[in-house]
């Protein structure tokens, strides 16, 4: 009996080559995307998960209310919490804080940027990380000791045998030699975790003001006792919080500024795809780009199932005689089901190897292109053994559970008497055309959102923000450079360099993943607001080419403009003078630049106090993030100590040459650390890398979901033409000329496409302005993506069924009317 | 073997009422052979289609082998129509990606038959029809008359106590056509009961009785002398 199956399957298939082919490659390339992205979904939602005990650890993350701004999230959390929260709670079993930088070593006789990171001495007992030398128990015993990674040690020293060695970092006084305690194997891709060079905090050498709540320079995790319910820490966090962090100093009042801040601990494996992303040690994940492309998936296999279906029903007037007669020779529907259900599965099969050889093949290009280490394992936790097993199964009884039913229902009586056209069940050919208008209706939304993703995309790319961005070159990690005697030489030196026009500092550059964010009340203001503080030197602005709107820019001929390292309460008693941008002072209350100009603003510093800041001018809005963040309010202070940044203007040079003039520059004046310097336009693509390698994979699935729609259209048509081959000969007998048969055809395969659109438009519209909603500058979402969408898919449709119109209208009609 | 009382068969759309079948009274006995006759759209398809039991009738009694099956569902159908009767069709009704073995021994896949058993008796009545040289093709493959009689040998492969026949002459040429009533003829001598239907009165020569229709009803009735 199932050799029987089999053996007409096989046949059945090598007959059909084409509606095989159409069918089996569709749901391959269908099962394979969806494969793909479950591959990306896995991992991104298995985040830590690989960690020991990660049940059990939790990061505590800081939900901040800043008086007229939107609340901030963020993954930090103040620097008391490592000694405070053990004593606090009785479900903690330890606490460790994790703060996150670079160091430099040299290699080669090069420096060379490291990452750093520094942990407290319960760090190995919240993460049991495995060791390659060393252990827990002995790593990082005093402030002198690293612990590396096991590819850091190999870089370093050719080796992972490497305990006890010394390496010598830092910078300057700082550098010194460490010992090597410890070395762990190397995290997988999927972490939230980032390790570089482990030190030991060294307590005693963070200075007073540094240990307050105000700092959140690192992270804190937490290890729950086992059994011990995160909530229950949560539920009590926030008396806990009232209790140990006094009230301040503010404006002369003691504030409780803790009611601004709250806490709350957040599973380690939900940290990634978690809420609260700034201050976060990995890129974020993104869970509706991620809901996106299951979608996007599901689409895609939804239309090869569609085509399986619509192919299968098609072809089911050539079943009809044999199934009715393996019903006359007494076959039962149910194991006409059996049988039918088994070529449906075989056909389910052949598509998942290919699906699995195409996921195999396409999983390194697709891993790169997300910026994700995939690998597809079988077996095993995370194996995608179990998943593929469960996409076969609902593919085989999704796409072969309805034709099915169906062919088996036919009644041998009316199918042996004659015709077999007559086999034809009515509804049958209602569900054809609802499905191929859903399939349509699919690839019609999704050309839209492609669309206008890439229109949104290129458009972000090429808004104008506020300041110049050809020739301009931004200098990081020079928080060395920028500060001391010898930066006015260095100054110097970049200006001599041919083509330089401006140099200028900043503490904030663009793209900044950090923010600087300070309280600040207009004067006579009953409330305080929030806004952005950039510390910068007078040249930064005119560097930055920022319009000057009203008043005058920042520089050396006034005094009070200046901040040269002068103590809180100095500052508040002599005040400063600040430029803002046109949003702070529209926040601020002034209706027209101009109106801000000679107003005073008090702005909170590091212990609370309120600085008396004179606005002296107010400069374009900018934007140094990215289009999707709102234009901040900003205020620029001439504090050229808290820079950490340079800016270098150039015209009419070549872009690698002043590079390398740059570079050398560096090197004389700061050989220690190396020269990283990036032109704007190279920061600005980079910041919307992600979103041009998410529209790349979309289009890419948009794509393979048209093609697999198309190839489903060509094949029906293939079927349907064949199946009205006798109507086509009388009407050629009654008259009919070539280009009348084409039109009926290709106007029965339109018709489905047109009423797509009717089913797409809106529901594309809405995901899209959904979408755009995400950005503060957008494109308008005219009709333009929609009409174009429904012409390409018309203009497919009609292409893909022409070539079979055009042959059958061509046929002699004799032979037509002889078909059958 | 088999006996009808006013078995009425309707065909019903929205607007039209169509009745093939009116209240038909017949009996076939074991060992017969029984030529249907009577113009197009009289009503001999679908009274063949009664007997085989692949459409059930709308009103009457149908009583095969002592068992009552008008009203029976379809599996029941299937059942009795497995175990006691073998079609054979005017346009053969081969399936193509089978082979002529294939073609035969399906009529055996749906029996509770043992694969030695299965070939022994494929083999057996290929040979008995004459078509065992040709077992590896497919049916496209052969002229009309080697066609019917693969579908002759699907008919009798599972032993049927009764054998329909629905025009089975109706496709082929004389020379053909006469082979294949010769060779029902020898199956109806070696104890086959066959009820056929025919249009030719040559072929309707060939059975012992001769039934003729006329608007779903029977007209006449004649036997042949022994």
């Amino acid at each position: 009996m199932w050799r029987n199956t089999l053996v007409m399957a096989v046949r059945l298939m090598a007959r059909n080559r084409l509606y095989t082919a159409v069918t089996i490659g569709g749901l391959a390339l269908g099962l394979a995307g969806c494969l793909l992205i479950l591959t990306y979904i896995r991992y991104e939602a298995n985040y830590d998960a690989w960690l020991p005990d990660s049940d059990r650890i939790h990061q505590v993350q800081t939900t901040i209310h800043p008086p007229g701004q939107a609340d901030v999230h963020t993954q930090a959390s103040p620097f008391p919490l490592d000694d405070l929260l053990p004593g606090g709670f009785s479900q903690i079993e330890a606490v460790t804080s994790v703060a996150s930088g670079k160091t430099v070593t040299e290699h080669d006789g090069q420096p060379m940027f490291l990452d750093a990171t520094t942990v407290d001495g319960d760090f190995f007992r919240v993460f049991a990380l495995p060791f390659v030398e060393g252990s827990a128990a002995t790593a990082l015993p005093d402030t002198n000791s690293v612990v590396l990674t096991e590819s850091e040690a190999i870089r370093q020293f050719g080796t992972a045998d490497v305990l006890g060695k010394l390496l010598s970092l830092g910078a300057g006084p700082g550098k010194r030699d460490y010992r090597v305690s410890g070395v762990l194997r190397d995290l997988p891709g999927n972490t939230s975790l980032r390790l570089g060079i482990m030190y030991r905090r060294d307590v005693d050498g963070i200075p007073a003001e540094m240990r307050g709540w105000g700092n959140y320079d690192q992270q804190h995790y937490v290890r729950l006792r086992d059994g011990a319910a995160a909530a229950a820490v949560n539920a009590g966090l926030p008396a806990w919080k009232k209790r140990m962090w006094p009230p301040e100093m503010l404006d002369g009042k003691l504030v409780s500024i803790a009611d601004a801040f709250e806490f709350r601990l957040v599973p380690l494996r939900d940290v990634h795809l978690g809420q609260a992303q700034e201050a976060a040690l990995t890129p974020a994940g993104d869970r509706r780009a991620l809901a996106t492309f299951a979608v996007v998936a599901l689409l895609t296999l939804g239309m090869a199932l569609m085509n399986f279906v619509n192919l299968s029903t098609a072809r089911s007037t050539q079943r009809a005689r044999e199934i009715a007669l393996r019903k006359v020779l007494g076959a039962t529907r149910g194991q006409l089901i059996v049988q039918l259900l088994g070529e449906s599965l075989l056909m389910t099969a052949i598509a998942m190897l290919l699906a699995l050889a195409m996921a195999e093949l396409a999983m390194p290009w697709i891993g790169a292109w997300v910026g994700a280490d995939l690998a597809m394992a079988y077996i095993g936790e995370g194996g995608m053994l179990l998943p593929a097993a469960i996409l076969f199964a609902l593919a085989a009884l999704l796409g072969g559970l309805y034709p099915a039913f169906h062919v088996s229902r036919f009644r041998p009586a009316t199918v042996l008497r004659a015709n077999m056209s007559a086999a034809e069940t009515p509804g049958s050919g209602r569900l054809r055309a609802g499905l191929v208008v859903l399939q349509f209706a699919i690839a019609i939304g999704l050309i839209v959102c492609t669309w206008v993703i890439y229109s949104q995309t290129r458009y972000v790319q090429t808004i104008d923000p506020g300041y110049r961005r050809d020739g301009l070159v931004q200098i990081d990690n020079a928080w060395r450079f920028t500060q001391g005697s010898e930066y006015q030489a260095a100054h110097a030196a970049m200006l001599a360099i041919p083509g330089v026009t401006g140099v200028g500092r900043t503490g904030l550059g663009l793209a900044a993943p950090e923010t600087s964010t300070r309280l600040m009340r207009a004067a006579g203001a009953p409330r305080h607001v929030t806004m952005e503080f950039y510390s910068t030197d007078a040249e930064f602005l005119p560097t930055m080419d920022i319009e000057l709107l009203a008043g005058r820019m920042l520089g050396d001929r006034h005094a009070a403009d200046r901040i040269a390292g002068e103590s809180e309460a100095e500052l508040v008693a002599r005040g400063i003078n600040v430029v803002i941008n046109r949003a702070a002072a529209a926040k601020l209350g002034h209706r027209t630049p101009r109106a801000a100009v000679g107003q005073v603003v008090e702005i909170a510093f590091g212990g609370w106090a309120m600085v008396p800041s004179r606005i002296v001018g107010v400069v374009e809005d900018t934007r140094f993030g990215t289009a999707r963040d709102a234009i901040e309010p900003i205020v620029y202070a001439y504090d050229p100590e808290h820079t950490s940044q340079v800016l270098v203007r150039y015209a009419a040079a070549r872009p690698s040459e002043i590079m390398e003039a740059l570079d050398g520059v560096w090197r004389r004046f700061e050989p220690e650390i190396p020269f990283e310097a990036r032109f704007a336009d190279d920061i600005v693509a980079e910041l919307y890398a992600a979103d041009r390698a998410r529209g790349a994979l979309f289009a890419t699935f948009s794509g393979l979901a048209v093609l697999i729609a198309c190839l489903g259209l060509y094949s029906l048509a293939s079927f349907t033409t064949q199946r009205r081959t006798k109507e086509i000969g009388i009407r050629k007998v009654l008259g009919a000329r070539v280009r009348d048969i084409v039109r009926l055809l290709v106007w029965h395969f339109s018709k489905p496409v047109v009423i797509a659109n009717l089913v797409a438009w809106p529901v594309a519209w809405w995901a899209m302005r959904d979408w755009l909603n995400g950005f503060d500058l957008r494109i308008g979402l005219g009709p333009g993506p929609f009409v174009l969408a429904g012409g390409l898919a018309l203009a497919i449709a009609i292409a893909t069924v022409a070539v079979h119109a055009l042959r059958v209208a061509r046929t002699n009609p004799i032979h037509a009317l002889r078909y059958e | 073997m088999l006996r009808m009382r006013e078995l009425t068969r309707v065909y019903r759309t929205d607007t039209v009422e169509t009745v093939a079948l009116d209240a038909i009274d017949l009996d076939i006995a074991e060992g017969e052979f029984v030529a249907i006759m009577g113009p197009s759209g009289c009503g001999k398809s679908t009274l063949l289609n009664l007997i085989g039991m692949l459409d059930s009738p709308t009103n009457g009694s149908y009583v095969f082998d002592g068992t009552e099956v008008a009203g029976l569902d379809e599996s029941a159908l299937a059942q009795i129509r497995k175990a006691g009767i073998g079609f054979i069709f005017q346009s053969f009704n081969l399936i193509d990606e089978l082979t002529v073995r294939e073609n035969v021994e399906l009529a055996l896949l749906y029996h509770d038959v043992s694969a030695a058993e299965r070939k022994r008796r494929t083999d057996e009545v290929m040979d008995r029809v004459g078509i065992a040289h040709r077992a590896r093709h497919r049916p496209t493959q052969l002229s009309g008359g080697q066609q019917q009689r693969v579908a002759v040998a699907r008919a009798l492969v599972a032993n049927p106590r009764l054998i329909l026949a629905d025009e089975p002459t109706g496709n082929l040429d004389t020379s053909h056509g006469d082979e294949v009533m010769r060779m029902l003829q020898q199956l109806n001598a070696d104890g086959s009961t066959i009820v056929m239907v025919t249009h030719s009165p040559a072929h309707a020569d060939y059975a012992t009785r001769v039934v003729n229709m006329l608007d779903g009803r029977i007209l006449q009735e004649r036997r042949r002398a022994a």
